[in-house]
């Protein structure tokens, strides 16, 4: 993992770039992942890297090339690299500036314990999973990673930025003789937090249910979400409404309904990379400390995230969430938390005649994004509620349902959260009863 | 590449000297650019060079792998290190010796097919190019949203492996594509795109832009998004249905090439991508799809987004019958997975880049094509409805059942065209739908599509494949409308 040294590097090309205005961004990252299947581990690695990322300015100018030699030479280079893309570009009206941040305050999510565990510690928790599995007559797959990044930004404003975090993720796919399956997964900064096999019995038990699965008819039902499918839907939702450039180009859901009513009233998300359970990185890739925004209140729209870009064209500042330099999405909430409410998972289902408990949803795909309109499966754990008492697993059924339909028609919300994480981002989420929520029979 | 075939075989030495009973190291080299215009502005405009090398190793019956990116004989001698400690550490679970199915050691240099390195062309020249595209797309003024898109990149790689084999690839990937839509209202817009939805990417270079005429494929696509404005939603239907060739193949992709992924049918991906309803007891019995339809797996395809030289543990590249005359004949598979099926692998084992371990990939999967145009086609079906470019899917995770969104579709009514529709959907399942192709197009209508962002593996890994592919007519598919 890079150090600190990387400052100077940085600092060293920036004096003699040609470009009006030049950025330099390095994230580094040492990854281990434990992967197993079948009751065996089939894949195990470990990998070392640096990506750098130089943004160069000449006039309206911008160019962007990306490496991954954090040497001096290779960062000279790629500031030469970058200043000719900017030269031999076109303008970009719609640029403004570099930004020029204060420094962030220091990340509290860098755990040495995380860092230092070692392929053997991974592959022994993995084995007293297997050995659980197995004496239940179930088959396990999933895998077990730890890492650490740091992240460094510097721009000729001024900006100085040097930080790092800590991450473990866990997940676990049990699998009865007759094919049915359960998950569950964790994530967090800590390892010595971690109790694996805690988590790991959720998804025993649920793979171990008794009674074969019964098929249900396509339908209108209500639905209890466990964590990883609220954050499946939370994910989604996020990258279609969210974000500054959705919103610039009047395509997000939120574009003409700020101060309106969007969600039901249960429902509050927040970007709140310093809650205790993130411990995010204090800056994004342009070196902009990063905030807490509350994005929907009690249901109603609130405001948007965004780079220093976006902001400009909106007429606001950067919240702190841009992207690496090369991506095209726009600024993204990567640090979302869905508040807690006051009900229990055993209430919800005790208050649901009749109704569905979903795991997770799986290869969720926009529809209709306009109408935050997803298609895709339940899977791992999904099982029918009869007279307020789970009673017997069902067969998977097909998705078809408008997400913001669906946080409009949250009934409870449970008091209970999990931290879900998805791709890049980190999601603190609760078990939410839905009602009116369509599946299909496959 | 001297210097490097030096430090990857200081790497295997080392791996050697610590006990593994095999080790192979990758060299690997991307050099990419990537170029966007939207809406009159250039965006995310971006060069990159991604370098490392990764060791593979078995030691004590299981797998190990460290990736680095620092390129030096010391430091490829401790990624040698770190994967054997890794290796030994997985057999605290497994206790039975990963086997191997036997592949020939080979000393070669495997360069792609492309006329003009895309990497001689100035910079200045590829935004000109996407400037053009934005300026005939803004001559419509009810176009209200148009990107263009250019992508390039150039891979050179080597592999040594301690059973002798040295092999030094170069291959060049060029995409371009066009996209532009009509917003009738803030919720609701009309997108058509060109090639195919994400642009088409093949292995070829700069030349790969002067085959397609993007002057009357705008002036189509323009008029389709403002009869799409005011078009009625698809009607939820049982029809007979004609899919355009780039549908076909991301169906071909989702629910061909990804089911018979060996190491997914033994459950190796069954926390993540899934598993497969095409389990190997249905080897050489399954009636998979219609006698009229046959697939290959074919690596050396000259133009496939998924044509190499010699996969990522040495195997060379070569065509594999996947389905024959409409039964599953084979898998893709490599060394590992192969031997547990007594067959010799397909040569499907990819990674991504430097730092992955290899996985089994799709390579180029292919459709043979049948005996008909696609005015045949559409006549064939009688009533029914025609649908063109994919905008949307999500296949179960046994691939068993699937469902898909395109951009637009029209009626066919006495064997002819007919009005637009939106919002087309149509969904099924696996084995029904491709035992209801009724008929397929001729050679004159195959194109080999290209997928750049085929996702798959933890940490997660992005493959390009190729599908060749075909219209097709399918007799009473389920049609519905999102």
């Amino acid at each position: 993992m890079i150090s600190e040294k990387i400052l100077d590097i940085f600092k060293g090309a920036i004096k003699i770039s040609r470009a009006d205005q030049t950025e330099l961004v390095c994230e580094s990252e040492e990854f281990y992942l434990t992967r197993f299947a079948e009751n065996l581990v089939h894949q195990n690695m470990g990998r070392s890297d640096s990506t750098i990322w130089c943004r160069a300015a000449v006039g309206k100018k911008t160019g962007v090339a990306r490496s991954n030699d954090a040497t001096r030479e290779g960062v000279a280079e790629l500031l030469k690299i970058a200043t000719e893309v900017a030269r031999n570009g076109n303008d970009d009206p719609n640029f403004q500036s570099l930004v020029r941040s204060e420094r962030a305050p220091k990340c509290q999510g860098f755990y040495k314990k995380t860092f230092d565990y070692s392929a053997a510690a991974r592959t022994e928790n993995v084995a007293a999973i297997v050995e659980r599995a197995k004496s239940s007559n179930l088959t396990c797959a999933g895998t077990y990673q730890t890492s650490a990044t740091t992240l460094c930004v510097v721009n000729s404003l001024g900006t100085e930025q040097f930080d790092k975090t800590s991450e473990y993720r866990f997940s676990l796919t049990a699998v009865a003789p007759d094919g049915r399956s359960g998950w569950s997964q964790a994530a967090g900064r800590d390892i010595a937090q971690f109790d694996f096999l805690a988590t790991a019995q959720r998804a025993l038990d649920k793979a171990a249910y008794p009674g074969d699965a019964v098929q249900l008819q396509s339908g209108t039902y209500t639905v209890i979400l466990e964590p990883d499918a609220v954050a499946n839907f939370l994910l989604l939702t996020a990258f279609l409404g969210f974000g500054g450039k959705t919103l610039q180009q009047g395509r997000s859901f939120m574009s003409d309904k700020m101060g309106q009513a969007i969600m039901g009233n249960a429902i509050t998300i927040t970007e709140d990379p310093f809650h205790p359970a993130m411990q995010f990185m204090p800056f994004d890739y342009e070196g902009v400390p990063k905030k807490k925004i509350t994005l929907v209140e009690n249901g109603i729209a609130r405001d948007g995230v965004y780079d220093s870009y976006y902001a400009g064209l909106a007429g606001k500042t950067s919240t702190g969430n841009a992207l690496a330099p090369d991506n095209n999405y726009g600024p993204y909430p990567k640090a979302m938390v869905m508040a807690a409410g006051n009900s229990s998972v055993d209430d919800m289902i005790k208050s649901t005649p009749s109704g569905i408990y979903v795991t997770r949803f799986w290869y969720l795909n926009y529809l209709n994004p306009m109408k935050t309109m997803v298609t895709g499966y339940t899977r791992d754990g999904t099982f029918l509620i009869e007279d307020g008492k789970i009673t017997k697993p069902i067969v998977d059924m097909r998705v078809q349902q408008s997400m913001i339909e669906a946080f409009s028609n949250v009934e409870l919300v449970s008091g209970e959260q999990r931290l879900i994480p998805q791709y890049g981002t980190l999601m603190l989420v609760p078990f939410l009863k839905i009602n009116n929520f369509n599946l299909s029979a496959t | 590449m001297a210097n490097i075939e030096k430090i990857a075989q200081a790497a295997i030495k080392k791996a050697q000297s610590l006990g593994a009973s095999y080790a192979d190291c990758r060299f690997v080299e991307t050099r990419s650019e990537s170029l966007g215009y939207s809406d009159g502005a250039p965006e995310a405009v971006s060069s990159t060079v991604d370098a490392g090398l990764g060791v593979r190793v078995m030691a004590d019956g299981a797998w190990g792998f460290f990736g680095s990116s620092q390129l030096s004989e010391k430091e490829a001698e401790r990624a040698a290190r770190m994967a054997i400690d890794i290796a030994r550490a997985s057999n605290l679970v497994n206790k039975t010796p990963v086997e191997l199915a036997p592949v020939q050691a080979y000393k070669d240099d495997y360069k792609s097919i492309f006329k003009i390195d895309p990497f001689t062309i100035p910079l200045a020249q590829k935004l000109d190019y996407l400037a053009n595209l934005d300026r005939l797309m803004a001559q419509n003024s009810q176009i209200s949203t148009r990107s263009a898109s250019l992508d390039f990149r150039k891979t050179e790689s080597l592999f040594v492996s301690t059973i002798g084999s040295s092999i030094h690839q170069t291959i060049i990937h060029s995409g371009v594509g066009i996209e532009l839509g009509i917003a009738k209202s803030r919720r609701e817009r009309f997108m058509r795109s060109f090639p195919q939805n994400g642009g088409q990417y093949e292995s070829k270079g700069y030349e790969l832009l002067d085959e397609f005429d993007f002057v009357s494929a705008i002036t189509r696509l323009a008029e389709e998004a403002i009869a799409l404005s005011s078009a009625p939603d698809c009607p939820a239907v049982t029809a007979n249905v004609v899919l355009e060739s780039s549908i076909v193949g991301l169906v071909i992709h989702e629910i061909v090439g990804h089911p018979l992924e060996l190491d997914r049918v033994f459950g190796a991906e069954r926390s993540f991508s899934g598993t497969s309803f095409a389990t190997t007891d249905q080897l050489d019995k399954l009636h998979y799809a219609a006698a009229i339809v046959s697939f290959i797996s074919d690596a050396t395809h000259p133009y496939g987004l998924g044509s190499f030289g010699y996969d990522d543990e040495g195997v060379k590249a070569h065509k594999v019958d996947l389905i024959r005359d409409g039964i599953l004949t084979d898998y893709l598979s490599s060394r590992e997975t192969a031997v547990r099926i007594r067959r010799a692998p397909s040569g499907a084992m990819r990674a991504d880049g430097w730092g992955n371990i290899p996985l089994v990939r799709m390579t180029n999967t292919n459709l043979l094509p049948g005996d008909k145009t696609l005015n045949e086609l559409i006549a064939a079906a009688g009533d029914g409805l025609y649908m063109s470019t994919i905008s949307s899917w999500s296949p179960s995770d046994d691939r068993s059942s699937f469902e898909f969104g395109c951009e637009i579709a029209w009626e066919i009514k006495g064997g002819k065209l007919g009005q637009v529709y939106k919002n087309p959907t149509f969904s099924g399942r696996t084995v029904e739908f491709w035992n209801s192709v009724a008929a397929i197009g001729n050679e004159g209508t195959f194109r080999i599509w290209g997928t750049p962002n085929c996702g798959k593996g933890q940490p997660g890994q992005n493959a390009r494949t190729g599908q060749g592919a075909c219209p097709i007519l399918v007799t009473n598919l389920k049609v519905g409308r999102s």
